[in-house]
């Protein structure tokens, strides 16, 4: 190719296109060395980064009535029937935080008044997303490196499964972190920073999701003290004097040690203990969003870690991390081979370094802008690889096509009937690209954890090709055979 | 190619239809035994089954692991087996039993890969995975038929895609290969591959001008060469996965060599066949 081909190949914003994405895809891998090891800014997965994971199945259920009672009372019924947390999340829908068969809630719906309407193992949205921030909350603050925790929700917007993925862990260890509870306290203040204990975490038996109170419009946490718990908590608010100064005296929550919330006696609160123990307590955090994002975390930390709703673990696994190192060198290994492979296939058949050069150029510039868009939305794991080598084999299908399209009959066509030639060949390629993207589709939507990362690349790689480097390769290809 | 000498125009429609239509039918005879008989197409795996799976390096001998092992429900004859590399499974066992095997494991193999999943979670993971399959294919034939607007071609393009995943799927369970979260994606990858090439022949066929015989060999050229380039890449694959003892890669690309084989009958004898068919029919009226 002479100089002003590459000159004039360089104006056309499709290879230019390419060139750009490409140089920028480089810089967002960042290839380069750390500790005498090469290293990238790919995010791996567990697979190949050595790791443990854990899938938690919910134990609760969705449950649809249908009931002539109003709401409440129906509600009300079934919580104590139940002896479970019950919660309305949608019109005519129930959390129940306790996990019942079918026929068992059937019986209960009914003999409360209702009609069980549709049943599904699970938890709604909102109470999905509580338990992924206090998973979070617990991981962070036990310093573990690396934790993610996401939610599988089914089609239906229900939540059955919580996937916990802990890097440099191994399995046992990290059985032990989710299922490890924080030790929480309450301690009072006696004089100036001195504080004594009051009570701890057992001495709580629920805790309430933050409410508002109306008249203020304060935000607040409800918790529900034991009797034993009420009763230390009376002597020592009387004991300390804090009943009667409260400001100097203030209770301090501790989690693990730490000062997670710290008030002074409500003057309301004051009197009451003054006449009996009280059980039923609220930790106000005043008004406003950041007060309710304080009472958020203070819901947490009041659980200390304890999830709102029972789980098991329904799968889990590990890989060491030599494993994993050995598995990412075998996948840059299989990489580069299929490269190679395609490569001799396409030079077998074309015989032709002009063609087959821009071809395999095409393909590894196509490999790189993937990877360089995967370093932004989507860990590589060993599906995903596989993803990537599949779409390297349609990739260069697809390049195969145009080029044998445009070499009809073994003349170079004039530069109209090129374009006409080169449009049905992008035609074929886009009808079977729509194909592998709706195909791939359901795996994106769907619980199969594990084959988001191949769906995800593969569809991604697919865009990429149709979208920018097939067109690029069209020009290229023609400024090349039209010399 | 040399190593294989097949004539698209020298077979009449029937000719091309007949061997597949009787492959077809004996696939699925078999996966309809197999939904009778285990309740799914193809013998499950650990993803679908529940159980749980160590994959372990070592130079004990069968024997040894075996012994290693006794207290536990260990499947046998193990699998693997290759250079020094085990898969161990296990039926689904108590958390308890659990835990003592993965300390078990971690102290004497601190090296292998564990992965558990519960017998429901299995349950879940199947019908999600079946699900994804019916609409993938729903939805593939739908773009087909948007594409090519013509019921005969376009039912040629959607049945050959099915008699891939099909057969395919029948000559995996004779092989051994269980139906994993792996080998499903494998399997609608193969939805994407087989199109690829049946849309080729179908546009080259239909939109193009000049005699028949001469488009469908362009179209059979070009065919061909795309197929085998994607063999290639996937053989490429398929050793290293092998070489490396990646068994979740090793699966995938099995079924994608195996798709890709069949898909090259259905292509080149179903779906040209009954596009030939339907190309005479409608130049002789």
């Amino acid at each position: 190719m002479r100089a002003d081909d590459v000159k004039r190949l360089l104006r056309d914003w499709r290879v230019l296109l390419v060139v750009i994405l490409t140089i920028a895809s480089l810089i967002a891998i960042f290839p380069h060395i750390d500790d005498g090891k090469p290293a990238t800014a790919l995010q791996f997965g567990l697979d190949l980064e050595g790791g443990a994971w854990l899938q938690l199945e919910f134990k609760a259920v969705i449950a649809g009535f249908d009931t002539d009672r109003p709401v409440q009372d129906f509600v009300g019924d079934l919580q104590k029937r139940l002896d479970a947390e019950v919660y309305l999340v949608e019109e005519n829908k129930l959390e129940i935080r306790r996990l019942y068969t079918e026929p068992e809630l059937a019986s209960a719906f009914s003999a409360s008044g209702g009609q069980l309407v549709s049943y599904e193992q699970g938890v709604s949205r909102a109470t999905a997303d509580d338990v992924k921030r206090i998973l979070e909350d617990k991981l962070n603050s036990l310093g573990t490196r690396d934790a993610k925790v996401n939610t599988l929700t089914s089609l239906s917007g229900i939540a059955r499964y919580v996937r916990v993925e802990l890097a440099g862990v191994d399995m046992t260890t990290a059985r032990d972190i989710v299922g490890k509870q924080g030790k929480f306290e309450i301690r009072i203040v006696t004089s100036g920073n001195q504080t004594e204990h009051v009570l701890f975490g057992d001495a709580i038996t629920s805790v309430g999701v933050p409410e508002r109170d109306p008249q203020q419009g304060t935000w607040g946490v409800p918790f529900t003290l034991s009797d034993e718990g009420a009763a230390a908590f009376r002597r020592a608010a009387i004991d300390h004097n804090a009943v009667n100064d409260p400001d100097n005296h203030e209770l301090i929550m501790l989690l693990d040690n730490r000062s997670v919330y710290s008030a002074p006696l409500s003057p309301d609160l004051a009197n009451q203990l003054r006449s009996g123990p009280v059980r039923v307590l609220s930790a106000s955090t005043g008004a406003g969003q950041e007060a309710l994002d304080r009472a958020m975390a203070l819901e947490i930390h009041l659980r200390a870690g304890a999830l709102p709703v029972e789980v098991s673990v329904a799968g889990s696994g590990s890989v060491p991390a030599s494993l994993g190192d050995h598995f990412k060198t075998m996948c840059l290994y299989a990489g580069i081979l299929a490269v190679l492979t395609v490569g001799a296939v396409v030079y077998f058949r074309y015989r032709e370094p002009m063609v087959v050069f821009p071809m395999m150029a095409i393909n590894v510039a196509e490999i790189i802008i993937l990877l360089g868009i995967a370093r932004f939305i989507q860990q590589l794991d060993l599906a995903a690889i596989a993803g990537i080598i599949a779409v390297l084999g349609t990739g260069i299908d697809q390049l195969v096509v145009i080029t044998d399209e445009v070499l009809h009959e073994g003349r170079v066509p004039s530069p109209n009937l090129y374009l006409k030639r080169l449009s049905r060949a992008l035609g074929i390629i886009v009808v079977a690209a729509a194909t592998v993207v709706i195909a791939m589709l359901p795996l994106v939507l769907m619980d199969l954890s594990t084959l988001r990362g191949f769906a995800i690349v593969t569809i991604i790689g697919v865009l990429i090709g149709v979208l920018v480097t097939r067109p690029a390769y069209g020009r290229i290809i023609m400024t090349i055979l039209s010399r | 190619m040399g190593f294989f000498t097949y004539d698209v125009n020298r077979y009449t429609p029937k000719q091309m239809v007949v061997i597949p239509a009787i492959i077809l039918m004996v696939a699925l005879a078999l996966l309809t035994y197999n939904i009778a008989t285990i309740g799914l197409p193809v013998e499950p795996g650990l993803d679908f089954a529940g159980g749980t799976a160590v994959t372990l390096h070592t130079t004990d001998t069968e024997e040894t692991l075996i012994s290693t092992f006794a207290a536990y429900p260990l499947i046998t004859p193990l699998q693997g087996g290759q250079s020094t590399g085990y898969y161990l499974k296990f039926e689904p066992m108590s958390d308890d039993d659990l835990q003592s095997l993965i300390a078990f494991v971690n102290e004497r193999y601190p090296d292998a890969k564990i992965d558990q999943i519960g017998e429901t979670f299995g349950k879940t993971l199947q019908q999600q995975a079946l699900l994804a399959l019916a609409i993938s294919f729903i939805g593939m034939s739908i773009v087909v038929f948007v594409a090519f607007r013509a019921v005969v071609p376009s039912f040629a393009v959607v049945l050959s895609a099915f008699a891939d995943i099909a057969v395919t799927a029948a000559v995996m369970d004779l092989v051994g290969i269980p139906l994993s979260l792996g080998t499903t994606a494998a399997l609608l990858m193969l939805i994407g591959y087989s199109v690829d090439s049946d849309i080729l022949l179908t546009t080259r066929v239909l939109k193009r001008k000049g005699k028949l015989e001469e488009r469908f060999a362009g179209a059979y050229r070009t065919g061909i060469i795309m197929t085998t380039t994607t063999l290639a890449a996937i053989a490429a694959m398929w050793a290293v996965s092998f070489l490396g003892q990646i068994p979740v890669i090793m699966e995938i690309s099995s079924v994608l060599l195996i798709g890709l084989a069949v898909d090259l009958m259905n292509t080149w004898m179903t779906n040209a066949g009954l596009l030939k068919w339907h190309v005479q029919r409608s130049e002789a009226r």
